[in-house]
């Protein structure tokens, strides 16, 4: 009884957030609204392909092929068939959804099945090579657009996704959740550490792979028919190489195996270059302009910073607040390297006259956050843990009395 | 024109001999990610940029060697072979740092870390080299190394493998030959000062002539099948191979390529029996980059490619797509697995005429090929595939 009272308030609750941050966003915060949008998609892929890479440890890197397919056949059936059916545009991006997720299910399946065969490097290299035959297959397909695109609108007006994408990223969450902390996870788990030895006890092997890619590659699928019923304009470069590439550093970045990890490094690697796009002047509202010197000088003092932070994480075995100190150290070396180093860059003729938007430096600023964070933190920021109350639970309760020696 | 099939045969010879070349390029870049996997098991997304900064370290050298755009236009200034064989070193060198410096800031240490942290490393290299490439380096117009650094650029071989009909020759040289006359005729009525509808008149025979020579001579040329090489490509050839030997001579021959052999083999056993492991992987990555430079520079100044910050995207995945192809930290199957690709693509080109639009695939047979491949040799054509120990 308590268990199912348990899944009927959480649902409540899933759809009541959905709904609520629809209704937020759409009344209070409208131009943002497409970007929440893209971050519930993006959490919803990332969360996905964690599934695949993380929890079952396939080496897949080919994630933008499922969003595509997802995206491309939904789209496609829902131009054609939409005035032909009597559903209301909210139902009918639903069926579309699932249709989606049919779609790319079908060829996770395909891609899932080499999987058997081959592992590691390999395996890598035969997903990324399948999105991009099915990204350049797209692009000569003229009745899809081409490499031209398509445009999706079959509703007039771009339809109110925010709550599907939202509810979606949320189900994702929800089962990947689930399927961690059940026995029906411990199959999934059991082959990302050892193949040989989970064959060994009675797990189906091939079976969990293919059924990892199948689920993973539907949640990605209805993520696309998402974006293209929602963007209302798909074109193949929506899906090249790079998304695919962003997708994994998500997963990577936020601790390979980590739902909550991938859920805020998706976040946050979708909002830190849009941040950096819409940067400018509070005060004259004009995009701001970083001079070349201040540039090349913060990149150099970041190098310097990140190889002394570096040292001290190896070197130094200390107290905890001494490395803390030493930390803060290294970092206020960086500060004062770029102080430094400005003014005798400035003297560089080339350079002193150059200066930057810092739109433009946006994918730097990413690239080089990617870098620092994975040499600071290999394991990912939440490594293998979980979000969970229990810190909350920890702050209220006494602590144990040491014991008398 | 023989078409069988909707295929142009006569053509053929010249497509294999353009994807040999092509397929060189992409051997040279593939061996550096080979070499590179051999000895860490990592997949360095960053050799593609490595690539890109060689061509633009060749783009450099040529515009102080005095052939900027500037110092070029409207003038034919003499080159040598000299010129040529400079802007290869430095492009080797350049590309030779730059390996051993992303070797050193982003993946030593990295070095004992998970592997797939490793690659999301090299792939914000990668990235971070591609747009900060994009701030700083010249990329619109897209430049282009001048032509005239090639002092050889109009001499070429050219190899008759089935001559045209000698009835036809006969007819194109006539043709040649009255259009030479209706030319001279109007130029000397022209210089006599001839009324000017008999100007006219000859202008439009001479016209006539002139058009018709052509049209046999393509009709001559089309029904010629043969190889025409230019002297540029030819080089690039030699230059691959003598390079390739180099590295053969290194790694199987020296003691350094000793090592590298026994880090590839068992990392942990190597550096057991006293070799130097890191020395090993910077010269690795040294040799590796220095190629990357090598084909950077022959892409950029015999292919005269324009240059762009995301020049090494392409190049990149085709090397890497060659060296899994191969069987990837095998050195032999990266140049096989190159040679491969440069060839199918051209052939997919070539097979336009029988499937229309193939073309357009041109990129994506690639991937086909290797899934093909690795699906029946998991272990690429020449690797071989280790059965896991437990």
């Amino acid at each position: 009884m308590k268990f199912w009272l348990v899944r009927l308030a959480s649902l409540l609750l899933a759809v009541g957030f959905a709904f609520g941050l629809e209704s937020v966003v759409g009344h209070q915060f409208p131009s943002i609204y497409r970007l929440v949008v893209l971050a519930g998609l993006y959490i919803t892929l990332s969360v996905s392909l964690n599934l695949i890479n993380g929890i079952t440890g396939q080496f897949s890197i080919g994630h933008a092929a499922f969003y595509m397919v997802g995206a491309y056949s939904a789209g496609f059936v829902s131009k054609a068939l939409f005035s032909h059916q009597p559903l209301v545009p909210q139902l009918w991006m639903i069926v579309m959804a699932l249709f989606g997720a049919c779609c790319a299910a079908l060829t996770g399946l395909v891609v899932g099945l080499p999987s058997l065969r081959l592992r590691g490097d390999y395996l890598a290299i035969v997903t990324l090579g399948f999105g991009e035959i099915l990204r350049i297959v797209t692009q000569n397909i003229g009745a899809i657009g081409g490499a031209y695109g398509m445009n999706v609108k079959p509703f007039g007006s771009p339809p109110q996704a925010l709550w599907l994408v939202w509810l979606l990223a949320i189900l994702c969450v929800a089962v990947c959740r689930n399927l961690l902390k059940t026995a029906h996870g411990l199959p999934f788990l059991s082959v990302r550490e050892d193949e040989v030895a989970s064959a060994a006890m009675g797990v189906k092997v091939p079976k969990t792979k293919v059924t990892a890619f199948v689920v993973g590659s539907a949640f990605a699928g209805a993520a696309g028919a998402l974006l293209a019923h929602a963007e209302t304009f798909i074109s193949p470069d929506t899906f090249k190489m790079d998304v695919s590439f962003i997708i994994l550093t998500m997963v990577v970045l936020g601790g390979t195996g980590s739902i909550t990890g991938s859920v805020i490094s998706a976040i946050a690697l979708f909002a830190i270059p849009e941040w950096l796009r819409n940067l400018q002047d509070p005060v004259t509202k004009d995009p701001i302009q970083i001079p070349g010197p201040a540039l090349v000088a913060s990149i150099i003092s970041v190098v310097i910073a990140v190889a002394l932070f570096k040292a001290v994480q190896n070197r130094f075995h200390g107290s905890k607040p001494a490395k803390f100190g030493l930390y803060l150290a290294a970092i206020a070396a960086g500060f004062v390297c770029k102080l430094a180093f400005t003014p005798i860059l400035a003297q560089a003729p080339g350079l002193a006259a150059k200066s930057f938007e810092a739109s433009a430096l946006r994918m730097v600023i990413f690239a080089a956050t990617l870098i620092i964070l994975m040499l600071i933190r290999p394991q990912g920021i939440f490594a293998h843990h979980e979000f969970s109350w229990s810190w909350v639970a920890k702050l209220f309760r006494r602590a144990p009395k040491e014991a008398t020696a | 024109m023989n078409l069988v099939a909707g295929l142009d045969f006569s053509i053929l010879p010249q497509q294999l001999v353009n994807g040999l070349l092509l397929g060189s390029i992409y051997a040279l870049i593939a061996l550096g990610y080979t070499m590179v996997y051999g000895v860490l098991r990592l997949i360095n997304f960053a050799h593609g940029e490595v690539f890109m900064l060689g061509s633009y370290a060749a783009l450099f050298t040529s515009w102080l060697l005095g052939f900027s755009p500037e110092a070029v236009r409207g003038v034919d200034r003499p080159s040598t072979w000299v010129n040529l064989v400079v802007m290869l070193l430095v492009s080797m060198i350049v590309c030779g740092l730059i390996g051993v410096l992303i070797e050193f800031l982003a993946y030593r240490p990295m070095r004992n870390q998970p592997r797939i942290a490793s690659l999301i490393t090299a792939i914000g290299v990668s990235l971070f080299i591609q747009y900060a490439g994009g701030l700083f380096l010249p990329q619109s117009p897209p430049p282009a190394i001048s032509e005239q650094v090639n002092p050889y650029r109009n001499e070429k071989v050219s190899i008759v493998l089935k001559p045209a009909g000698q009835e036809i020759v006969a007819q194109a040289a006539d043709a040649t030959k009255k259009a030479a006359i209706a030319e001279k005729a109007y130029d000397d009525a022209q210089k006599a000062g001839a009324p000017a509808d008999k100007v006219e008149q000859l202008r439009n025979d001479a016209q006539i002539a002139s058009n018709d020579a052509s049209r046999l001579q393509t009709q001559v040329s089309s029904q010629t099948s043969g190889l025409v090489i230019p002297y540029g490509q030819l080089g690039m050839l030699i230059t691959t191979m003598v390079l390739m030997a180099v590295l053969w001579f290194v790694v199987q021959k020296t003691k350094t390529g000793r090592a590298m052999r026994a880090v590839a083999h068992d990392f942990d056993s190597a550096a057991l029996m006293g070799v130097n492991v890191g020395r090993i992987i910077t010269i690795t990555f040294m040799i590796g980059s220095a190629l990357a430079g090598a084909g950077a520079m022959m892409y950029a100044t015999v292919l005269r490619t324009p240059l762009s910050p995301f020049l090494g995207v392409q190049p990149g995945v085709k090397a890497f797509v060659a060296a899994v192809l191969g069987g990837i930290g095998n050195i032999p199957g990266a140049v096989l697995g190159g040679i491969l690709m440069g060839i199918v693509e051209t052939l997919v080109v070539w097979l336009d005429g029988l499937v229309p639009g193939l073309s357009g695939y041109k990129d994506a047979v690639a991937f086909v090929v290797l899934i093909a491949v690795l699906l029946f040799r998991p272990g690429g054509l020449l690797g071989s595939s280790k059965v896991e120990k437990v």
